[in-house]
């Protein structure tokens, strides 16, 4: 399957402090989720990491240790703004000192953004709360991209400049 | 982890966060979706919004088992449910209350043009999880509800007539509930709409306002006897304009203004309901977003069942005592003043004092039959009973509600202040003053 290619402006926004949202299936059908907490992009969109926290994400490490599908949902709060990624090629990846300080800065972006529409800060980080020792990555190479903002255009292949 | 009850976490479902939807198609290929709307059905199963056939939709076709995220506003706790899909409603109550709340959601989001709801899918719960231990504490309730309740419900059981209880389930909301915006609607079945008996915390009280059947909030509560409940203002279920575009100018001219509020951001309309039979609705409302949660939905509908059974009982007393002594008003003089033309028209039963538009429809010739018998058998003394058997009135044959039309008209002649008033002189009796000399025209 070849790479959608994501265009600099939807990998600054993947990179921006927008909810993310992960999905699996079990080989029974059942679908697992778990909230991510940061996503690192490479420069071409080719690779994509998000981190989940460990005790949260059993069922969906599971689920990618067994068949490496993977859906990711990212969408900006205050303005609905929603792209999703899929790929077949999923691993479950060991984070880095650096990765920390990605989370650490997604945690203060997302903060931002959802502090301006009336959340307060102390749930947020609550919601988003890992301990450092904890931090696992999902790593992929997108091979589907959509766009999900809700609208006429919902659900079809993500385009440039979208 | 750690298993949770579904009727314990309903402040996730308010869409003050949106809950996440994971599906799978038939090969197992993952999708993400967010949802504007969860509603809460009971302790085992909730509805989610249908707004759009799209891969969420296709996918639940195909393989009916999902996973949810919701997330709770006030503290951040997560929870994880596993649901299966089992049907789609698209029409009655269900659906009708959540197209009602997708209308106030959409509005607030900016979505107004493009949140329509398509369908309420319907969803078993079959595990409900917590999926950290951590949370913040929750802010301090304001009040326990319950109590609360408690205290409403020996209010209102300490009532001995229908003008009382209308007066105390106001006060009782105000003082024990917090909500100082409400209405009591009851239901005229020969016409097809409601009309207002009592209001608390306008400006005007509105009292004989009347809303048509699926009108609204109110009119959809009644027409599909379900509460309805926004939390956010809409253009599509407010009052103020909707109802002056549907009249017409002879209408508007026996129009006594709804006197609901400019800007509601959250109404709630509860059906009053007893032995399956519509008596009217109790409507609230409040100039705040998210003023009413799950917990005020269910202590109006419970304070509504009791309503509904003493209106009932009330009806019904109200013939059971009686005639008390006539005491013919002496006291109190004629004002002397210029007459007061009285004006009824037959073919509505509407009556004017002077150009100003009075009453209308039973209530109208209930009032039309007083002020005949009063000027041509000098009457002051009047009971409910004869006023049923009155071929005149032509009350509907089931519940006529007669009572609650007379507390109606006892109110709209006392706020008008037209020197015509009705005083209640016992259970099912009540007295005709009249303090102006009056001329009364038929108009056919």
């Amino acid at each position: 399957m070849s790479s959608p290619s994501l265009d600099a402006g939807q990998i600054a926004f993947m990179r921006a402090g927008v909810s993310i949202s992960v999905a699996t299936c079990s080989a029974g059908g059942v679908p697992e989720l778990v909230r991510a907490i940061g996503c690192r992009v490479s420069d071409d969109g080719s690779s994509v990491t998000v981190f989940v926290p460990e005790s949260k994400s059993q069922c969906v490490q599971r689920d990618i240790f067994a068949n490496g599908r993977i859906a990711v949902a990212f969408t900006q709060p205050s303005s609905h703004r929603t792209m999703q990624l899929k790929s077949d090629d999923a691993r479950v990846t060991a984070s880095s000192t650096e990765d920390l300080q990605v989370v650490a800065a997604y945690c203060d972006a997302f903060v931002a953004e959802v502090g301006a529409i009336g959340f307060r800060e102390e749930m947020v980080r609550m919601l988003l709360s890992c301990p450092p020792n904890e931090l696992v990555g999902l790593t992929f190479r997108p091979q589907q991209a959509f766009t999900q903002t809700p609208g006429p255009n919902a659900g079809k292949p993500l385009e440039a400049g979208a | 982890m750690s298993e949770v009850r579904l009727d314990t976490i309903r402040e996730c479902f308010e869409g003050v966060i949106p809950a996440v939807l994971a599906t799978a198609d038939k090969e197992g290929v993952p999708n993400v979706s967010y949802l504007s709307q969860v509603q809460y059905i009971d302790r085992e199963h909730i509805a989610l919004s249908y707004q759009f056939f799209n891969k969420t939709r296709q996918n639940i076709l195909a393989n009916p088992r999902a996973r949810l995220m919701v997330i709770n506003p006030f503290t951040g706790a997560q929870y994880s449910l596993q649901i299966e899909y089992l049907r789609t409603e698209t029409s009655g109550s269900l659906f009708e209350s959540m197209k009602a709340r997708l209308a106030g959601i959409a509005s607030h989001v900016g979505m107004s043009g493009v949140f329509h709801l398509l369908g309420s899918d319907v969803y078993r719960v079959n595990d409900l999880l917590r999926v950290d231990k951590d949370a913040v504490p929750a802010p301090e309730a304001s009040r326990n509800t319950l109590a609360a309740l408690r205290v409403c419900s020996e209010r209102l059981a300490a009532c001995r007539d229908l003008d009382r209880l209308f007066d105390e389930i106001m006060a009782c909301l105000d003082e024990k509930l917090g909500i100082s915006h409400a209405m009591l609607l009851m239901h005229d079945t020969a016409a097809g709409n409601l009309y207002t008996v009592a209001s608390h915390g306008y400006a005007e009280s509105g009292v004989g306002s009347e809303i048509r059947m699926g009108q609204g909030v109110i009119g959809v509560a009644a027409r599909e006897r379900t509460p309805i409940r926004i939390s956010h203002m809409t253009a599509e279920y407010s009052y103020s304009r909707a109802i002056r575009e549907q009249l017409t100018d002879s209408e508007l001219a026996e129009e006594i203004p709804f006197p609901g509020l400019a800007e509601s951001r959250s109404q709630l309309a509860v059906p009053i309901v007893g032995c399956d039979y519509l008596l009217g609705v109790l409507y609230v409302e409040s100039p705040q977003d998210l003023r009413f949660s799950y917990d005020d939905e269910d202590a109006l509908v419970t304070l509504s069942g009791q309503l509904a059974m003493q209106m009932y009982i009330l009806q019904n007393a109200a013939q059971a005592e009686p005639e008390p002594l006539a005491a013919p008003d002496e006291a109190r003089a004629q004002r002397e003043a210029a007459p007061l033309v009285v004006r009824h028209y037959a073919g509505n039963d509407s009556v004017f004092f002077g150009d100003d538009y009075l009453i209308k429809g039973v209530a109208g010739a209930v009032l039309w039959c007083l002020l005949k018998d009063h000027a041509t058998l000098g009457r002051t003394c009047f009971s409910n009973r004869e006023l049923r058997l009155d071929p005149r009135i032509r009350l509907p044959d089931v519940s006529d509600n007669l009572e609650a039309r007379l507390v109606l008209l006892a109110r709209r002649l006392c706020e008008r202040d037209a020197g015509v008033q009705i005083e209640k002189t016992g259970r099912g009796h009540f007295r005709l003053c009249v303090h102006q000399p009056l001329v009364l025209h038929e108009v056919i």
